[in-house]
């Protein structure tokens, strides 16, 4: 117990102290997990209304695959993007192995498939009409996409929450593609990782609880949303 | 104006309309007539450039609808579906959708709002949101949101079917004063005749996807067994004696014009005989005759007689009756 009390003091003072390397870490977190975010919903989303709304030969197979891809082991992400972009790989000229970048990408490829199945069933739980509706009253493709969109956005919402939520917590392929190198690749999680293997449990423990933070403040953020838009 | 030629539609290879020809003119009022299920509104979303028939052609002012033409001719019809829904927002939001559609300025379109809004009786809910209004209120709304982008061609797929007889009084009443202001081409779906008969000037029966020249009435939906000559087949719990070689599912009309009204029996070739009580009588419509409805066996029949013959039968609610009509009598189709 004398052990967890301590761990929790010293987060404390990391935190209150505002250690320079906690708060890096934190912001390379930040930054990795929104451009990620950004990318895999910007891809993700219109894939998921294209899968919902258009029906294709192949279309079940399609939903299956991504379906399939939620349960993608991060660690196998990471191993064969690392094949990709070591030096040997397909990928290696562009030079983005141990990047921010790499972790980028093996954040998007994990969180794609999230953001394009949960968008394809909020999508799907839109009433059929209002598509219908949207089309008879002369809305063009686009306009009509949009309108269906508006009547799911707290759905998608919670699809962009749960993307972020799925990039900010991995730590597989940050590990392998990111190589946890201080300064530059150390997100939250691999710096827990590493902070308790070297038994400061502290420091583990106060990015930790920062990893928390951010996953009850994008809720929270999301609640209030959801709570502002009332049902009509 | 709008027309549907050598249109044979299917849906997962099930042939749900087959028909050489639905036409609606410039300022015509068409009611479409069948039961649930028939096609109608399968039709209406032909008609609405939604659907591309798998077979035949939309024709639009004469000319056969390219795929090209499709987006823009859409902005020139409209539909209102059976259960229409409102999107998120208020129904002044909803009236407003489609004619930021066709960019028209927000000054233009108040003033566009303003009139069908008086005339449907919306003024108090324009600030709503759908979760407040009744599905009476929410199919006005549909409707005036139709309305208000001034189409050439108005599609109406039940649009009463959630409204009281005030409601939907006041409804046709609307429609009626939009089309005295501003003729349109109209088609109005129903599985109701008092509202075909209502407002429209022309009316199309659609069974089983098929459009029948025949009246209306008394279409009934109808295994047809196997066989040559006169067949009986069970509605509801009557038997109906049938001339004919066809079999299968198909659909039987009696038209209202060969059924003799008696107070009793008559000898006579008539194959079917049924007595019943008269549960409605109409004002003569247009010099076509009465019609007088009644219940036989609980299934309900129309006969259309002179007015004189009704007088001279002394009919009315509740009166006994007997339908009389020979098997050759019943159209199927």
């Amino acid at each position: 117990m004398e052990f967890l009390a301590e761990g929790f003091r010293r987060a404390w003072d990391l935190l209150a102290g505002g250690d320079a390397e906690v708060y890096g870490i934190t912001l390379l977190t930040l930054k990795v997990a929104v451009v990620a975010t950004v990318i895999s919903c910007a891809l993700g989303l219109p894939l998921g209304y294209f899968l919902a709304t258009r029906r294709f030969w192949g279309r079940r197979a399609a939903l299956t695959v991504v379906n399939t891809a939620l349960a993608f082991p991060t660690v196998v992400v990471g191993l064969l993007l690392y094949g990709m972009l070591s030096r040997r790989g397909p990928l290696g000229e562009i030079g983005w192995l141990y990047t921010w970048q790499a972790i980028v990408v093996g954040d998007v490829v994990l969180a794609l498939p999230i953001a394009a199945a949960l968008s394809a069933a909020a999508i799907q739980g839109v009433d059929p009409r209002i598509r219908r509706t949207a089309e008879t009253l002369g809305a063009g493709p686009w306009l009509t996409a949009w309108t269906v969109t508006r009547e799911a956005r707290f759905a998608l919402a919670a699809v962009i929450t749960a993307a972020f939520g799925q990039v900010v917590a991995e730590i597989g392929t940050a590990m392998i593609v990111g190589g946890n190198i201080r300064g530059s690749t150390r997100t939250l999680t691999t710096a827990v990782a590493l902070y308790t293997s070297q038994g400061d449990f502290g420091m583990a423990l106060a990015l930790g609880l920062i990893l928390l933070a951010l996953a009850l403040l994008v809720n929270i953020a999301l609640q209030v949303l959801q709570g502002r838009g009332g049902s009509g | 104006m709008v027309e549907l030629r050598y249109v044979r539609h299917r849906y997962e290879g099930r042939v749900v309309l087959d028909f050489e020809q639905f036409a609606l003119s410039k300022t015509g009022v068409v009611g479409l007539v069948g039961h649930n299920g028939a096609g109608k509104s399968t039709l209406l979303r032909l008609l609405a450039l939604l659907e591309t028939p798998t077979e035949g052609f939309v024709v639009w002012e004469g000319t056969a609808v390219s795929p090209r033409q499709r987006s823009a001719l859409r902005r020139r019809v409209t539909l209102v579906e059976q259960r229409p829904v409102l999107f998120r927002g208020t129904v002044r939001e909803n009236l407003e959708y489609g004619l930021r559609v066709r960019d028209i300025r927000h000054s233009a379109a108040s003033g566009m709002i303003g009139d069908v809004v008086e005339r449907l009786g919306l003024g108090s809910l324009l600030n709503r949101r759908r979760h407040e209004l009744s599905d009476g209120e929410v199919q006005r709304v549909a409707v005036a949101r139709a309305l208000v982008l001034r189409t050439d061609v108005l599609l109406l797929d039940e649009p009463a079917s959630s409204a009281d007889r005030a409601a939907a009084g006041a409804l046709y009443r609307a429609l009626a004063a939009e089309r005295a202001e501003r003729p349109f081409a109209a088609c109005i779906a129903s599985h109701q005749l008092e509202d075909a008969y209502r407002w429209a000037n022309d009316i199309r029966v659609l069974a089983e996807g098929r459009l029948s020249s025949v009246s209306p009435e008394n279409l009934f939906r109808v295994e047809l067994p196997a066989g040559e000559g006169v067949k009986q087949v069970r509605v509801g719990n009557v038997d109906f004696a049938v001339m004919t070689d066809r079999n299968g599912p198909l659909v039987l009309a009696i038209p209202p014009t060969d059924i003799f009204v008696s107070r009793e029996p008559l000898a006579s070739s008539a194959r079917n005989v049924l007595r019943g009580r008269v549960v409605g009588m109409s004002i003569e419509l247009r010099g076509a005759g009465v019609q007088v409805r009644a219940d036989v066996g609980g299934v309900e029949l129309v006969a259309t007689i002179t007015a004189e013959a009704a007088r001279d039968l002394a009919l009315g609610p509740g009166s006994p009756v007997v339908f009389s009509f020979k098997a050759t009598a019943v159209r199927v189709f």
